[in-house]
């Protein structure tokens, strides 16, 4: 069996990222930097109604635009819109003005239907509008039911109640989707932002159809996914369909407007929990319902990886008597998609608020409740770092016991990810030149965690060079195929690939050369010997170096105003473990991000919906709020490597448990539970009973 | 964004002439374009720049008063250090203020009379009220961000910080007015917003802010705003008073709300009963009562109440110094 290294120069520790300075001065182009020679703009045409039958769209006073070059329809024929934004036609011009301009021009015939609804509650009604004819809004699942739930809440000493809730959360990366698609008589070259270039030259094949090798797909630089860019995406399909139109490469990138309404989401969580614990604080009875909308892709279950409504319940600890009942709801609205560690974060929250709650009604501290009752040793380790390098015991004060008008608080929470480990198909090939010089190209992505980096520590590593020594190059399917970079999969499938291909490189560098270790000082003279062939070496992933799933706690603590409700969050201690760190910086970053991400999800962001006219109505960064560096609080990340575990990914874990942790500090400090997310000065004012009733006009 | 002309006007009457034809004028643009951009007002045929015209980016000071161009931007308020001592609150309203990069090209001008941010009004598929159409959606539906108090029936607030604060300095509008220079109180500015369903302030077609004059009778101001967010984020509640505060009495003493009306919420009466009082808990607390007497909250906007009755509190107190 294969190990790595047990003394390394670069595994395990900080390496800068290979493109930090590409990056940071803005010579590296992003896809939505693609300009390929003769490129027009292309733009999308969405739905303006939540509901709707199209029955004619007619393009021709668009193609009279003056810069206007293609104008194609979304669908043939007659067809039925189920939300707002919906994509209805596409244009491709020489400037974005035409576009606006066109996709103004075209005309749409349509019965717009006065019978939608975009909100759960409501479309959970009897006798509301249906989303989809002759099918109920509402699939509930099967009741999963281990023990005997109604006789265990009776042997309780404790048993709370409560209601948790979540919203759909937009899919912004900093990069919208889009690319740039050429499509000519030699095939199609899509310079796509996406987690999968392999994933998206699938798609575009069948879409197309056009034969897999016909399609190529490039992503040097791309600006984030987070789970929403795994596929080509109608806009991936629309570009291909504007260029061949135009005989010109098209870029389509999206607006931030459309990104609010049609690449995804994470579905919204409403949890009715009751919980119980025996006298000596075991967890003894756990009963749930949960409902959650994917927006029109509910209705039927997609399970907790897809992106559909469904969470892990009860999540992470092991209850023996449990009854949990979940229902997807189908409401007009953009579908969910995979949501950087779908369905954990809102199961998260929902459990470990009602652990919270739990733990106050038994009247003992929220972390000791946890190390009992949390059977994983990896967090118990977790937990006591956090609580020591957090300080936890000197910090605690029961719920609402800080003094004064601005409220100090803590909370904890854990996290649990199961993916992370690696996809087995990975390859990858390095050419070794005679003069010394090495590049590593796999066909799988960088989708900004630093995977290029990655590559380069591990090959640094296992060839005694540095890792500005070694080329990498990724984002491209004609290099060896790769993962789609989904489920934190992508640094335990190349870490592993990258040694295999490094050690066989080896083996043959020394057989050719006769050189018996050709690394580090011998590499330039093994290489000499190779003459004026290079060395193409082939790898794949191997078994023993990488692993599942990672763990991870974290700390949080906020200062509540009680009279104005704005919530700071001053700290957050972050413990995570992701087997073996292959660079430490990247990993903390991720880290890092992660707690962003969750920060915004506890306190700012909410996709929402207007049930009168059927839009979002937040379609912007004005009033679709997201956590910007004057909220970021001091974040410190602790982490425990553990090499014999071998590789594990990190991007997902790190932003399951903060909004619990935030939201658990925020109880901690005032006493009451906003137990719906985000938690806005408006929830926190409502919480302590200050606001007043609504006035009779 | 339709297709328009653009001229520079160099003189106040060049700039009337050149937007008497259905044209509006350009400073900052960050409210403007945004409308275009969004199709959200009838498209001028020119955009008249005003930039350049004479005299009205300066800040001057004299004997009893400040004046301020309108074509100051937010950041030069933000960073002159003679304004920022004569009027604190001011400056703590200009930093409040959108982000870095929009306060260095923002006017007063331009913020003064900046439209409504009403999510309805600036969504670009829903016809509201203010629009002209035949529903206001956020009495309806998704009021968080909306007016305690309205004299019409839309309740989008006013959001102008400045505007706010301006109204506790009791500062003075001067705005051309079909060549007329005419004297606009805050309360006058903005009071056509709280009776007619479509104006969001007093102008008329035309009409241009040239400047605003500041009495430099009070010593002391106070600006603070609540937002969801720490920075860059519209004011949920925003407040600002001013005084003079003499062996710990108020005299002269005003203060003013944004964004719970369409107009700077003033109450005179309050104002009256600070006279003379000493700055003391139990003062600003009455001060706050009387100030938010007659709210009516909506569905969602209830919140507004206690934070604007901690904001009045705060910042009264706040010029203690």
């Amino acid at each position: 069996m294969p190990s790595w290294p047990a003394n390394t120069k670069y595994i395990s520790q900080s390496t800068k990222r290979v493109d930090a300075v590409a990056k940071v001065t803005g010579s590296a182009h992003y896809s939505s930097d693609i300009q390929a020679s003769g490129w027009l703009y292309g733009m999308i045409l969405r739905s303006k109604w939540p509901a709707a039958k199209i029955s004619d769209i007619n393009l021709d006073k668009a193609l009279q635009v003056p810069g206007i070059k293609a104008a194609v329809k979304a669908r043939d024929g007659e067809f039925t819109v189920r939300f707002y934004g919906e994509e209805l036609a596409a244009v491709a011009g020489t400037t974005k003005q035409a576009c606006l301009d066109a996709l103004h021009a075209i005309e749409v015939k349509a019965e717009p239907r006065q019978e939608f609804v975009v909100r759960e509650d409501d479309a959970m009604k009897d006798g509301a509008a249906q989303v989809w004819d002759g099918v109920p809004n509402v699939s509930t699942g099967k009741v999963r039911e281990t023990g005997t739930v109604d006789q265990a809440f009776t042997e309780c000493a404790a048993v709370i109640e409560g209601f948790y809730s979540a919203p759909v959360q937009l899919h912004h990366p900093m990069e919208t989707h889009g690319n740039t698609v050429s499509w000519t008589d030699d095939g199609v070259t899509a310079w796509a932002s996406t987690q999968g270039v392999s994933s998206v030259r699938d798609g575009l094949a069948g879409a197309l159809k056009l034969d897999q090798s016909q399609v190529r797909v490039l992503t040097d630089f791309m600006g984030g996914g987070f789970g929403s860019k795994l596929g080509g995406g109608v806009e991936g399909v629309l570009a291909a369909r504007l260029s061949r139109e135009a005989k010109a490469p098209v870029r389509l990138m999206l607006t931030r407007f459309d990104n609010a309404l049609a690449v995804g989401n994470r579905p919204s969580s409403f949890q009715k929990i009751k919980i119980g614990a025996l006298a000596d604080g075991t967890l003894h009875a756990f009963e749930m319902e949960n409902y959650g909308t994917a927006g029109i892709g509910a209705g039927a279950d997609q399970g907790g990886g897809g992106g559909g409504a469904q969470i892990p319940a009860p999540y992470i600890y092991k209850v023996p008597n449990t009854r949990v009942k979940q229902s997807a709801v189908a409401v007009n609205a953009g579908s969910s998609r995979a949501f950087r560690a779908p369905s954990h974060p809102p199961a998260s929250f929902g459990m470990e608020s009602a652990m919270d709650d739990l733990a106050a009604k038994l009247g003992i501290d929220p972390l000791e409740f946890r190390l009992k009752n949390d059977s994983n040793e990896v967090r118990q380790r977790e937990y006591k770092i956090g609580a020591e390098k957090f300080g936890w015991k000197e910090k605690y004060q029961k719920p609402g016991g800080s003094p004064g008008v601005v409220k100090t608080g803590i909370g904890c929470a854990g996290a649990n990810w199961p993916a992370g480990g690696p996809s087995r198909r990975t390859q990858g090939e390095a050419q070794i030149n005679p003069d010394g010089s090495v590049e590593f190209r796999l066909g799988v992505q960088d989708i900004g965690t630093g995977t290029k980096t990655v590559i380069a520590v591990v090959a640094a590593e296992m060839l005694g060079l540095k890792p500005e020594q070694i080329t990498v190059k990724v984002g491209d399917t004609n290099y060896p195929p790769g993962p789609a970079s989904g489920g934190s999969t992508t640094c335990a499938s190349i870490s592993p690939t990258v040694y295999d291909i490094c050690t066989k490189a080896l083996d043959q560098l020394q057989t050719q050369s006769g050189i018996a270790d050709a690394r580090g000082d011998n590499w330039f003279a093994a290489c000499k010997k190779l003459g004026v062939t290079p060395l193409v070496v082939h790898g794949t992933w191997i078994e023993g170096l990488s692993t599942r799933p990672a763990y991870g706690v974290q700390f949080a603590e906020v200062d509540v105003d009680t009279e104005t409700g704005l919530v700071t969050l001053k700290k957050v201690v972050a413990v995570h473990d992701c087997g073996l760190i292959v660079d430490k910086l990247t990993t903390e970053s991720q880290i890092n991000g992660g707690i962003i991400m969750g920060m915004g999800y506890a306190l700012y962001e909410e996709r929402v919906m207007d049930d009168l006219s059927g839009v979002v109505l937040n379609p912007n960064f004005e009033t679709y709020k997201l956590s910007g560096i004057a909220d970021v609080p001091e974040i410190e990340v602790f982490l425990i490597n553990m090499p014999e575990r071998g590789v594990i990914g990190i991007g997902e874990p790190a932003t399951v448990p903060t909004a619990a942790a935030i939201g658990n500090a925020v109880f901690n400090a005032i006493g009451a539970r906003v137990g719906s997310l985000p938690i806005t000065p408006a929830k926190i004012l409502a919480a302590l009973g200050k606001v007043p009733p609504v006035a009779k006009s | 964004m339709k297709a328009f002309a653009y001229a520079t006007a160099h003189s106040t009457d060049s700039a009337r002439e050149l937007a008497a034809d259905n044209g509006t004028y350009l400073a900052g643009g960050n409210d403007l374009l945004g409308l275009l951009k969004d199709y959200l007002v009838p498209a001028p045929k020119t955009l008249v720049n005003i930039k350049s015209l004479p005299g009205m980016g300066e800040i001057v000071r004299s004997e009893n008063k400040w004046v301020i161009g309108s074509l100051v931007t937010v950041g030069e308020i933000e960073r002159n250090e003679e304004l920022r001592k004569a009027f604190p609150g001011l400056r703590d309203a200009a930093s409040e203020i959108a982000s870095p990069q929009i306060r260095n090209v923002a006017t007063v001008g331009g913020n003064l009379a900046q439209h409504s941010r009403c999510w309805y009004f600036r969504h670009r598929d829903t016809v509201c009220l203010k629009k002209g159409g035949d529903l206001c959606y956020a009495r309806n539906s998704e009021n968080r961000y909306h007016s305690l108090f309205t004299g019409n029936d839309c309740i989008s607030p006013v959001v102008s910080s400045l505007a706010t604060t301006f109204a506790a300095l009791d500062a003075t509008a001067i705005v051309l007015c079909n060549g007329v220079e005419t004297l606009f109180s805050m309360a006058d500015l903005y009071q056509k917003a709280f009776t007619t369903v479509t104006a969001h302030n007093s102008l008329a077609p035309g009409d241009l802010i040239l400047r605003v004059r500041i009495p430099t009778i009070r010593t002391r101001s106070a600006y603070m705003q609540v937002s969801d967010k720490h920075a860059f984020d519209w004011a949920l509640v925003s407040c600002a008073a001013a005084a003079n505060v003499v062996d710990g009495k108020l005299s002269k003493p005003r203060v003013a709300l944004g964004s719970i009306s369409p107009v700077p919420h003033q109450v005179e009466a309050a104002n009256q009963f600070l006279e003379g009082k000493p700055l003391d808990d139990d003062t600003v607390s009455k001060a706050a009562d009387m100030i938010l007497a007659g709210a009516t909250p909506l569905e969602h906007n209830g919140y507004k109440v206690p934070m604007a009755r901690a904001l009045i509190r705060r910042t009264l107190l706040k010029l203690k110094g």
